[in-house]
C-alpha cells in the first residue's frame, strides 16, 4: 500500500511539469484515467461481492500511468475508457492486485492503441501547442539521431505523451522509488544498458535514446509493476534487457502503414511482451535455498 | 466516441467471450478427465478460461495492429 502512494507521489513531479507545459487539458486526462480506474476496480469488486480495495492505491496508479501514457489530443473519455478496460479485463478478471498477468496500465494502453488508433495524433509542441513531430518520428525520418537538442529532451521541451516529455521530472520521481526501496531497480538499469550498447552499436548518442519517447517513463515505473514483473535478480535482469532490446528495435524498425498512424515507439508492445515471460523467469531464476 | 472505434471495442469483447467460454468446457472435461473433482476441476477451468481470454485479446490487438490493421 505505502508503495503504490509512493509510486503515486514519484509520477506526480512529471504530471506537474506536463500541466505547466501542456496547460489544465492534461490534468483532465490524469483524472479522467485516474477517476475511471478508481470506479471501475470499486464497482466491479462491489457486483463480485468481493472487498472493496481502492484504498490500496493501485488502480489509481494504473489510471495515472494510462493518462501520462497519452498524446494531449487524446479525447478525456478514451483515456476513461481503456482504464476501465486496463483495470477490469487486465487485474480483475484474474482475482485482482497480484494475479494480474499484465500490467493493468500496459494492458489498458494496448486497448488504447487499438480502439483509438489515430486519437494520439497530432503532437503538440509543449507551451506553444503547436502541432510537432517528436524526436522519434525525425528519427524514423531522418535515420539520424540529432537535430534535436538534448537538453530539450531531458528538461521536457519535446512533443510527447503526457508523461513522457520530462526525464528530469521521471528521474526525479524514480529516485525517490530508489531511495525508499520501492522499485525494482534492476528492471531500468539492464534496460538502458541495453539500449546504450544498441545505440553506441550504430554510432548515435545513447542521450537521445534515453530521454526521446517513453523508455524513461516505461523502464522506471511501468516495467517496475512489482506484480508483472520477475522476482529475482537474474530474471528482472533478462526482463530488463528484454523491454530495453524490444524498444530499440521497435523504433527502428517499427510498423510502418502509409496513412495509419506509424509505431515508432514500442514500449507498451515491450513490457507486455516481457509480461509473458514472467512465469518461466520466476521459476528458471529461483534462488537455492540455502543451508 | 467515433463509430469505428465503437466497433474495434466490441470485437475485443467479442474475442474475450469467445476465448473464454470455448476454453471452458475443454479445459472442465480436460481436468475430470484427469481425475480431478467436479467442483475443483469448474474452478480451475474457469480461471483459465479468463487467462486465455486475456491472452487471446491481447494476440489479437497485436495481430490486428501488426499485420492487418483491418480497422485502421
Amino acid at each position: 500500500m505505502k508503495m503504490m502512494y509512493g509510486m503515486l507521489m514519484a509520477l506526480t513531479p512529471a504530471v506537474i511539469w506536463s500541466v505547466y507545459a501542456f496547460g489544465p487539458q492534461a490534468l483532465v486526462r490524469v483524472l479522467a484515467g485516474v477517476i475511471a480506474a478508481v470506479a471501475a476496480e470499486a464497482i466491479f469488486q462491489k457486483l463480485t461481492r468481493q472487498k472493496v480495495t481502492v484504498k490500496d492505491g493501485s488502480a489509481a496508479v494504473t489510471g495515472m500511468l494510462l493518462g501520462m501514457a497519452v498524446s494531449i489530443s487524446t479525447p478525456w473519455y478514451a483515456v476513461s475508457v481503456s482504464a476501465i478496460f486496463g483495470i477490469i479485463a487486465g487485474k480483475q478478471l484474474l482475482g485482482g492486485f497480484g494475479k494480474n498477468l499484465f500490467n493493468p496500465a500496459m494492458y489498458g494502453r494496448l486497448f488504447y492503441l487499438f480502439v483509438f488508433p489515430d486519437s494520439i495524433l497530432p503532437w503538440r509542441q509543449p507551451f506553444d501547442l503547436s502541432t510537432a513531430a517528436t524526436p522519434l518520428e525525425i528519427l524514423r525520418e531522418t535515420g539520424e539521431a540529432a537535430g534535436v537538442p538534448i537538453l530539450d529532451m531531458f528538461l521536457g521541451r519535446i512533443p510527447g505523451t503526457i508523461g513522457e516529455i520530462s526525464s528530469l521530472m521521471l528521474l526525479l520521481g524514480f529516485s525517490l522509488l530508489v531511495y525508499r526501496k520501492f522499485v525494482r531497480w534492476r528492471i531500468p538499469a539492464a534496460a538502458f544498458s541495453v539500449v546504450l550498447v544498441m545505440a553506441l552499436a550504430v554510432g548515435h548518442n545513447p542521450l537521445f535514446y534515453f530521454f526521446a519517447g517513453s523508455l524513461m517513463v516505461g523502464a522506471c515505473f511501468m516495467a517496475t509493476d512489482p506484480m508483472s514483473s520477475p522476482r529475482f535478480p537474474k530474471g528482472q535482469l533478462i526482463f530488463g534487457a528484454g523491454v530495453g532490446f524490444i524498444i530499440m528495435m521497435m523504433r527502428w524498425f517499427g510498423w510502418q502503414t502509409p496513412g495509419a498512424y506509424e509505431f515508432t515507439e514500442g514500449t507498451t508492445f515491450a513490457v507486455l511482451a516481457m509480461n509473458l515471460t514472467v512465469p518461466y523467469l520466476n521459476k528458471k531464476f529461483k534462488p537455492a535455498p540455502k543451508k | 466516441m467515433p463509430e469505428s472505434s465503437i466497433i474495434r471495442a466490441i470485437s475485443v469483447i467479442v474475442v474475450m467471450l469467445v476465448v473464454g467460454f470455448g476454453w471452458f468446457p475443454i479445459g472442465f472435461s480436460r481436468l475430470k478427465k484427469k481425475g480431478v473433482e467436479e467442483e475443483a476441476a469448474r474452478k480451475q477451468a474457469k480461471l483459465d478460461a479468463k487467462k486465455y481470454s486475456i491472452l487471446g485479446a491481447f494476440f489479437y490487438m497485436i495481430f490486428m495492429l501488426s499485420l492487418v490493421r483491418l480497422f485502421l
